[in-house]
This record gives structure tokens, sequence and C-alpha cells, in this order.
């Protein structure tokens, strides 16, 4: 027993080490609770193991070319159907590239039924949304983004014709190596964009975290029990949980939004999608029969909350004090709860030191010209003259 | 014994593989317009057509719920849409004229060319192409569930529990086929009151019948034998100038599948090609419907003419060239067009005639339409 104990803590450490590429990430993750099975007590150590990941989130290699390009395109509204929003209208710099907002706004017509998700370190995620759904590459989830009905609606051959119609674009496509613009490489070069987008400058990577943050990191990794989940350089396992977040109920009572999570659940495939009260969550993708899954939201990284609120898939906790407080009482109530969402009976000191350390977690303002496309990007659309001697 | 020479003249025409252009010559008749069709799986109901008519002007039909049917078919655009090539979704611009939706219930072939063969089939492919209505079928249904009154009208009419998206398609062709067009001069006249058409409206008519030959292609009671030819037309000149014409016009390439080689060359809109794919229906479109055209211009497919004098000069002309016609990409164009020889008060009696196929116009305001509301809570 001790042997196979010993041996799940050195692949769990070994493996960890591997975290670069979000598809092992994944496979780690499932050998991870193979081990975990075989070696009762394995989770006890899980956290211990996993708080040497803990440290600043590695910028990734990134083609400047590439990723200017993918600036543009983040910030230029002709991205979407009727070229009303870019990704930056809900994907905010100031905000942290989310919106402030309990709940997204989604494509004109529609309303969203989800918390705008961060994309500040996303390039480094192992799946995205907060079900989980897309989990292969973020050329899949700009895709997704870019053409999901109640997102932006965008028939991606139109896109790229009206990218081509942009000089600016036609040169910038040339110099990124990429040749004419063409839908392909709108959804390799906005990832590129994406990987630029990463935390910087936290008190808890700078090593000025105050006395009262670093007694909220020992309860973090201790009496608390959030290393159990937000682990790792971002502080996620980018799996999904059920902490029994309680229902939102703007999205049922508001029919734009329910429209929308109807839409999608109708989509997905989801069984009495009409009767759903409730949002299923990760059960998208991981339809048990038992519903154990309903309710399940992946894991979100910790970084950047002080410019993300509000927080939760719902927009639900409104300050970090709200969070503290939820999952000292032990969570929400919902008969899939996560056992380990327990009472932690923290004082308020605690919980004081707490929120201190989770906002020692953010760092700089993305917001500078190496983040923002800050040009005016012009989207009339100018003639090409001498059409008939040119060619498409 | 007309009977017998006919025959014979297509028994030597089979023999030499030319069957289908003899017997083509055997125009029907102009006449009256016939009771209106219905197919047999959607019958006409007054509460199934008021559903439709709601439908046609909800914009919540649209992907970005502010553009309806009626947007693109106006009622006070001719239920098209006045300028040469169509509006389209917000952030695009169509690359076609619009055509009326008057009349259009009698039609086998619906668009320019035919890509759909009923009104069932056209309105899908209006309502959720990506410069027309952008929308998508799980979010109109989606957003009809949420409209009581809707909820209640579609379990009425069809007895969906929910309102089904095909059934949003059935109630829209319901509707279309209640805008009927029939009491023009022309149709009184045919059906037997000789006065309907002034002296010079029966002169155009000879004319139509005769030197002009318009006959052979816009004949029967539609005034169209819904075939396809190529007449030379001219492409729209929005391409030369609108940034946005130009991106609709490659977008259209690429959505239809042309190849790359013909994708970086055509300058032109290859009409029935983009169905067939062959060489010889390049450039070609369906013969539309005359009626009603004294509230549709401007005509043809791609707008070109503002006018009817416009119109019977091209054809006294004996129709254009464009690369469709001259070898640069096909050589199809229409052997029955040929210079005409009108002289101007020929030209006159035509037009006088095509007047006459247009009535009253048919007038409707946009009807109030009924309000979301939120779901009563689940039922299990």
């Amino acid at each position: 027993m001790a042997g196979v104990f010993g041996t799940a803590v050195l692949l769990l450490r070994g493996l960890a080490m591997n975290r670069k590429v979000s598809s092992r990430i994944a496979r780690v993750s499932v050998l991870g609770s193979m081990l975990m099975t075989l070696a009762v007590g394995a989770v006890a150590i899980a956290p211990a193991a996993m708080a040497a990941d803990f440290g600043p989130v590695k910028p990734a290699k990134v083609n400047a070319k590439k990723a200017a390009l993918g600036k543009r395109l983040f910030f230029d509204p002709r991205l979407s159907g009727d070229a009303a929003i870019s990704c930056s209208t809900c994907h905010i710099p100031a905000k942290g590239f989310s919106d402030g907002l309990p709940l997204a706004k989604a494509y004109p017509g529609s309303e969203g039924f989800r918390n705008t998700p961060t994309l500040i370190n996303a390039a480094q995620k192992a799946a995205w949304f907060h079900d989980g759904r897309i989990g292969t590459n973020l050329n899949d989830v700009t895709r997704e983004s870019i053409t999901e009905t109640y997102t932006m609606n965008m028939d991606m051959r139109l896109m790229q014709e009206r990218v081509k119609q942009d000089p600016i674009y036609v040169q910038m496509f040339k110099d990124a190596g990429y040749g004419e613009p063409s839908n392909g490489s709108i959804r390799k070069a906005i990832p590129e964009y994406l990987k630029t987008l990463t935390s910087r400058g936290a008190p808890f990577d700078m090593g000025k975290m105050s006395s009262e943050a670093q007694r909220g990191f020992d309860l973090f990794k201790g009496k608390a029990g959030c290393a159990q989940c937000h682990s790792g350089p971002r502080f996620t396992d980018d799996q999904p949980h059920n902490t029994a977040v309680p229902e939102n109920p703007e999205i049922w009572s508001n029919p734009l939004r329910h429209v929308t999570y109807v839409s999608f659940a109708k989509f997905m495939g989801l069984e009495n999608y009409m009767n759903h009260r409730r949002d299923v969550g990760a059960n998208i993708r991981l339809q048990k029969s038992d519903g154990s899954n309903i309710g399940k939201f992946m894991t979100p990284s910790l970084r950047e909350l002080k410019q993300t609120a509000p927080y939760m898939h719902n927009g639900m906790l409104a300050t970090l004090a709200d969070v503290v407080a939820f999952y000292n009482r032990g969570g929400g109530n919902d008969t899939n709860k996560d056992p380990r969402i327990k009472q932690l009976g923290l004082s308020s000191e605690e919980r004081a030191n707490l929120v201190a350390f989770l906002e020692s977690l953010s760092g700089d303002a993305l917001t500078g010209p190496e983040h923002v496309w800050k040009d005016k990007i012009n989207v009339n659309y100018v003639a090409i003259q001498d059409w008939l001697q040119k060619k498409n | 014994m007309k009977k017998g020479k006919t025959l014979s003249l297509a028994v030597i025409a089979i023999a030499f593989g030319l069957g289908s252009t003899a017997l083509a010559d055997v125009n029907p008749p102009l006449a009256a317009l016939p009771p209106v069709p219905v197919p047999k799986d959607n019958p006409q109901s007054a509460a199934k057509i008021e559903l439709g008519k709601l439908l046609f002007f909800d914009s919540r039909i649209g992907g970005d719920a502010s553009v309806s049917c009626a947007d693109c078919h106006a009622p006070k655009q001719g239920w098209g849409f006045n300028d040469p090539i169509s509006r389209g979704y917000p952030g695009v611009i169509h690359w076609r004229n619009s055509q009326t939706v008057i009349n259009s219930a009698y039609l086998g072939k619906l668009f320019w060319v035919g890509a759909a063969k009923s009104l069932e089939a056209q309105a899908p492919g209006a309502a959720l192409g990506g410069v027309s209505g952008n929308g998508e079928r799980d979010m109109v249904e989606a957003r009809l569930a949420f409209i009581p009154e809707y909820v209640k009208r579609f379990n009425d009419v069809f007895g969906d529990d929910w309102p089904k998206v095909n059934n949003v398609w059935k109630a829209m062709a319901a509707f279309e086929r209640t805008l009927i067009h029939d009491n023009t001069p022309f149709d009184k006249y045919m059906r037997g009151d000789k006065k309907a058409l002034s002296a010079q409206q029966v002169r155009g008519l000879k004319l139509f019948e005769g030197k002009a030959n318009c006959i052979e292609c816009h004949n029967g009671p539609l005034l169209t034998d819904q075939k396809y030819y190529n007449l030379g037309l001219p492409r729209a000149e929005e391409w030369l100038d609108n940034g946005m014409a130009q991106i609709t016009f490659r977008y259209e390439q690429y959505a239809k599948g042309v190849t790359e080689k013909m994708y970086r060359t055509i300058k032109n809109d290859a009409g029935l090609y983009y169905r067939t794919k062959e060489k010889s229906d390049m450039g070609k479109f369906r013969t539309p419907p005359l009626r009603y055209t004294a509230y549709t211009a401007p005509f043809m497919h791609a707008g070109t003419f503002f006018d009817f004098d416009e119109l019977v000069d091209f054809y006294n002309d004996g129709g254009g060239s464009n690369e469709f016609t001259d070898g640069t990409f096909a050589s199809s164009k229409t052997k029955l067009l040929k210079p005409l020889g009108l002289t101007d008060g020929e030209k006159a009696d035509l037009i006088s005639f095509l007047e006459s196929l247009s009535g009253p116009e048919i007038k409707m305001s946009t009807p109030k339409l009924p309000p979301y509301a939120p779901l009563p809570p689940a039922t299990n």
C-alpha cells in the first residue's frame, strides 16, 4: 500500500510538470483520478502535490505579427453577423476581459444565461466555457464564439470576405505569413492574440503579499480546503464540480435569457429542455443517467478576480467576501453537491485573510497597447477600385 | 392539321436529338389566372393564414431580431425591394433583386434560379440565409416558444405543443397563397370582358404574341414558362463601386462552391450554373412572371431596368452581351433573342399592354405583433 501511495505522489508530481499542453492536462486528470482511486488517501495528498505548482503563469511563446493581427480582429465588430459587436464587447480589457455583469449580454436580439469569463490566461485552459464543452483547442473556441447564434452569429465565409475587403487586413495577414485572409487563418490569429493575455504583476507572484494575504494563503491550502480544486498556476484543476451555487432567477424570468438557454439546450441534444429551470452545466457533455453531473461547472481560475466581479458561472455572488462567505457556510443546496463542500467555520478575520489572499492574485490591468487595439478601426468597407481588373 | 404538322416536326427533331427545343415551340396560351394551387400537405385555413401573416411581419425570425420577411418583401415596395439589388441582413447587402411575393404561390420554381420548388421551401432559404435573414432553426423555435400567443396559435393550427419551425414555413406559405393579383385588366379581358383592354393594349397584346415574340417565354396564365435563359444582361453596377456589395458577391461564389479559378476571375452572376455546375447554364435565370410589374421596378435579377421603356429597348435590341455570351466563360445566350425592329409606336403599344398586367396595389400594414413572456413553471 505504501508503495502504491508513494508512486502516486511521484507520478502526480511528474505529470503536473507537464501542464503546458492542454490536451495533456486532460490526460493527467484522467490518470490522476485513476491513481487516486487506486491509492486510498491520495486525495488528501493531492493539495500538497499541487501546491508546488502555485506560482506565476508562464507567458506563452507568441508570434508578434500573428498576435497583432489577432488583436485587431478581436476588437473588430465586423466579425459578428450584423457587424454590431466584437469579441471585446463582452470581453472588455478594463474589466479583466469580462464584462462586469452578472449575466452576459449576447448577440443583439438575445441575452446570455451565463457570466462572461475572463480571457486572461484562458489560452492555458484545458477546457472552455463554464461547462467545459469545448476542450480541444482555442481555434475551436474561437469558431464556436464567432458562429454561435447567440454570441456572434457569423457565417465564417462571409467573415472571410469582409476581412478580405479591408486593405489593412490584407497587409497584416501577409506580414503574419498567412497569405491572403481566410477564415482558417482568422481562427489561428485570434488564439495567437489570446496567448498574449497572461497575468503579470500580481503581489502573489512578486513576493509582495501582505502578512494578511500570507495567512489567507495558508488557510487556502489548509483549513479552507480551497486548493483541493483551485490548484496550479491559474488556481484551477480545470475540472467540473458542483458547489451548489444558487440559480440566477433572472435567467428564468427574463424571456430573452431563457430563450437563449432553450436554444442552447435544444441544440446540444438535452432532453426535456422546456422544463429546465436550472442550468445543467457540465451535464451537457457528461450526461450520466443518474443526473449526478447536473449543476457541475468548471472550476474558474482565481487570477484577476479584482477585475472580474461578479462571480460564479451565473454571476450570483457580487464580491469576494460573498464568495468566501458562501464557501464558509458550506456552499448552497443541491442533491449533487460535491461532498468536499462543507461548512468551514472560518472566523471573520480568517475570511478577511482569504479575501486578501485572493486579491493578491490580481495583477496589472492588460489595458495598454500591447493588449488593446488602439487605432480606430474603419468599419466602412472601401470599394476595390478597378474591380473588373482585379482578381477576387 | 396544325397539330399534325407539329407532331411530325417533333418526330424529326427527336431523331436529331433536338426534341425539347422543338416541343418548346408549342407555347401555352396566355390566360386569366386560375385559382391558386394549394399543396395537399398544407391546406389553407383562416387561422393558419393569420398566423402566417404575423410571422411574415415578425422580425424575431431573423438572426438579430431586426429583420422580417417584410423588410425585403415590403408591401409598399411591390412586396419586393425597390433598389436594383435588395437590402440584406444588417451589415450586409444582398446580391440579387428582391422578387415580389405577389402571385408567387403559382410558381414551381422560386428564387432567381429555381433553388426552391415551393413556398414552404423558399421561406427557410430566405429566413436562414447568411445575407438575408441569418436566422437559425433552434433559435426561431426557442423564441416562438416564449410568445404565448404563438404557442396557442401553433397549437390550434398544427397541434404543436411548442411551435415547430417547419410549421413556421407552412404558415408563411399559407399567408403568401392569399397574396394573389388576378383582378388586372388583362385577366378581365381574358375572362371575356373585351372592353377591359384599350385598343392600344390590344395592339400591344398582338405584338406580345407576334412580332415581339415575348410569348416565347412569357406564356400561359403566369406569363412565364419557368425555364432558364441567358439574355446577356449586364452585371449589377453596385459591384463596381460598393465595398459591401463586392463582399457579398465573393461570398456567394464561395458559398455556392465554384472552383477556385472561377472564384478568382468571375465578375458577374453566373445564375443557374451555381446549381447545376454546367457551363451551358452560365448566366441563365428563370423567366419571371409579369403581373404586378407596375409596382416592382427595377426589373431583372440584378435590377437593371428601372422602367418598361428600358426593358423593351433591351429586347428590341436583341438582348445584351456579357461574359456568358461572348465565350469568356460561356456562350449560352438564348437564340430566341433577336433584334425586333419595333417602331416607337409599337413599343408604346407593348408597354401599354404590360401595364394592363397590374391592377390595384395590394396594401397591407404591419400587424400588431404579440410580445414575449416568461414561461410558466416547469411541468415536471
